[in-house]
């Protein structure tokens, strides 16, 4: 057995702090071990292990991963000084091509390795995919895999599908059904949302009235709110029948309950709204290379990596909710997919309900918007 | 390196003054042993408050921090059409129900572990420690699990053609879920504050022929009091800042401040304001805890005057 005394214990002790005040005196140092590391901040899914340890052993490499659940805050990670630390950033689609390209926050990946992905995927995706691209459709920003829409969510025994489709966003309107449905905790798409219940286009600037209209309705659409929460709170809540519909809800929220054996919980896109006739929102995610002084060499091999088949489908079904992937373009992957799998993620209306979308986009006056929500959110107490 | 090339300096040499102040400047041995771990705690503690501090006054909605003075994010939390007002109502309000919950619940638990129930306190203390292993989302939403439409509880009910009541996502079932979380905090600090209370003068105090009352209010209260009011104290600081139990059992049927607090720094972006408002709750709670312990005089609690 080893006996240490006080000299050997001070030693270590002062052979640690040589060591890390070495590795911040000399950074270079640090940046050359990154060949092996790679840092991930993402929504959740990526960062499971199902996805991250097959890369981690074919890599031998440390992969971190960090999952949040809306797409400003990471956005502000960046913004906040943290390029240094991520390596790729996944996020919803407007924010490559709008934000983060224009501020430097990521840097384009190459396209003559990346470009030929994208024939492969569904139709939608095919190249020069909007979302992937700069403004200017020069550079390439980043790889596209999960997707769908995402407007309500209802009790079809309750609800049937075809009332829920055709009243739309009138639901939430009807004081019959106060009390009885819930509102999931995802803010920036309840602003959408509670914009389009009031008959309002979100993504466009504001007039005052239209704002006071947003706000009168927030208030009521909170009032009438039987529990506000996260998903899980929302199918639970959707299966003991505390509540027949949710508000802000898609294949994304409700798969994991039809995969559960509740079928008849089903996303809804209405069929009309009021953005140019649309009325439902849908999502895409756009995953790309941070710029980073030291950008980790593995961040290009884990999007490659991503690509294959099988690792397409297990994100396409990886921990907490499960998502269609825009390689099930490809037989290869679509193949992998069994029929309760489709079934889950609604693939018998995706088609139909992507088209009666308009994608996820930035809202000019969202903080605004917000702000009022939050204060109607205060007020249903 | 030989000694021969290190200059050689005679102290009684140097001007008397000089050494004067060096020696007024030496730190003694024990605060040179303890400057790392107070260099470590400057770092850990008082980097990230004042970070905050200094956020709170930065403009709103940037990262201008120690770049820029503002008060805006104070004026506009102060706005009477803002209403994180409630957000504040609630939480003290709250906070101030648990505690007063707390100490009914508590005190006759405390008194059997001290005085009634003998070898077994030690495993009923263990009964209320353990559910602390598990992590206090786990425990909340065990709790939706029983309370929720065809849960445990209604499951149980209907058994006897019975159903439960309506209490999920409610203010009500968020205290429920706040004094359950913290009734340990207040607990076992109390549980102490009754074991440092002498048996001999409690029978002394009898045997002089004072009521029962009479010893609880003369003797057993004041005595215990250093532990009921840390218990107290602590559990208010906590349950001010408690946000889970809102969430999930009470289904954000109230906003809580540390929602607000959330929000601020995530879906709003705002951190200036996330700080501000944290600023202001940690002004409200220590003001609140200052004035308290100002008004009940620990020394003479605590006997030593």
């Amino acid at each position: 057995m080893t006996h240490f005394n006080r000299r050997d214990a001070l030693k270590i002790l002062g052979a640690g702090a040589l060591a890390t005040s070495g590795a911040l005196a000399f950074p270079g140092a640090a940046f050359a071990a990154r060949d092996k590391e790679m840092n991930i901040l993402c929504w959740e899914g990526y960062n499971s292990a199902q996805v991250l340890d097959p890369f981690r052993e074919k890599e031998g490499a440390t992969v971190k991963a960090e999952s949040l659940t809306n797409d400003p805050t990471m956005i502000n990670r960046l913004r906040s000084g943290e390029i240094k630390v991520w390596d790729l950033i996944n996020v919803n689609n407007p924010w490559a091509r709008k934000i983060m390209y224009p501020e430097k926050l990521i840097k384009p990946l190459p396209k003559d390795v990346f470009m030929p992905f994208f024939d492969k995927m569904l139709p939608q995706f095919h190249p020069p995919y909007k979302w992937a691209m700069s403004d200017d459709g020069s550079e390439l920003l980043g790889m596209t895999q999960r997707f769908g829409p995402y407007s309500f969510v209802v009790n079809t025994k309750k609800i049937s599908r075809k009332t829920a489709e055709e009243t739309g966003w009138d639901l939430f309107n009807d004081p019959s059904l106060a009390g009885k449905y819930g509102i999931l905790e995802s803010d920036d798409w309840n602003v959408f949302n509670i914009f389009l219940v009031a008959g309002i286009d979100p993504f466009k600037t504001h007039t005052p009235e239209e704002m006071k209209t947003f706000s009168d309705t927030a208030l009521k659409v909170f009032k009438g709110a039987r529990v506000i929460g996260d998903i899980a709170t929302m199918n639970q809540a959707l299966v003991s029948g505390e509540i027949d519909l949710h508000l802000t809800g898609g294949t994304y929220s409700v798969s994991p309950a039809r995969a559960d054996g509740f079928p008849e919980m089903r996303a809804i896109t209405p069929l009309k709204g009021p953005m140019n006739g649309k009325g439902g929102v849908s999502w895409i995610e756009v995953t790309s290379t941070v710029n980073n002084p030291n950008l980790s060499p593995l961040a290009v091999e884990f999007l490659k990596y991503v690509q294959d088949p099988k690792v397409a489908h297990t994100v396409a079904f990886a921990e907490g909710t499960f998502n269609p992937v825009a390689q099930m373009g490809n037989k290869a992957c679509f193949d992998l997919f069994t029929k309760d799998e489709l079934d889950a993620i609604q693939w018998d209306s995706l088609e139909e309900e992507m088209a009666r979308s308009v994608e996820y986009d930035i809202v000019p006056d969202y903080e605004k918007a917000l702000d009022l929500m939050n204060n109607a959110k205060r007020q249903r107490s | 390196m030989s000694d021969a090339t290190l200059p050689v300096v005679d102290a009684e040499s140097q001007p008397a003054s000089r050494l004067t102040r060096w020696r007024g400047l030496r730190l003694s041995t024990g605060a040179r042993c303890a400057s790392p771990v107070a260099l470590f705690m400057a770092l850990g503690f008082l980097a990230p408050l004042i970070t905050v501090i200094g956020f709170a006054f930065a403009t709103p909605r940037t990262f201008a921090v120690f770049k820029s003075f503002t008060l805006q994010n104070f004026a506009e939390i102060f706005d009477p059409a803002d209403t994180v007002w409630m957000s504040f109502a609630w939480s003290l309000a709250l906070a101030f129900a648990t505690v007063v919950v707390l100490l009914v619940i508590c005190y006759p638990i405390a008194y059997g572990l001290v005085r009634v129930f003998g070898r077994w306190s030690a495993l009923i203390s263990i009964a209320f420690v353990f559910p602390l292993f598990i992590s206090e989302n786990v425990r909340l939403y065990g709790w939706t699990l029983f309370f929720i439409n065809h849960g445990v509880l209604d499951g149980l009910l209907q058994e006897i053609g019975l159903s439960a009541p309506d209490v999920l996502f409610s203010p009500a079932i968020t205290l429920f879920g706040m004094v359950y979380t913290y009734l340990s905090f207040m607990l076992f600090p109390m549980t102490l504050g009754l074991s440092m209370v002498p048996g001999d003068l409690i029978e002394a105090a009898r045997d002089f022929g004072a009521s029962r009352l009479m010893i609880w209010r003369e003797i057993e209260l004041p005595l215990a009091m250093p532990g009921i009011l840390i218990g107290a104290l602590l559990t208010f600081v906590l349950a001010a800042g408690a946000v889970a139990e809102a969430k999930i059992l009470g289904g954000q049927s109230v906003i809580m401040i540390s929602h607000d607090i959330e929000i601020a720094f995530t879906y709003s972006q705002n951190w200036p304001r996330g700080s501000a408002l944290a600023v202001l709750l940690m002004i409200v709670i220590a003001g609140l805890s200052m004035t308290l312990m100002a008004r009940l005089d620990l020394d003479r609690i605590l006997g030593r005057r």
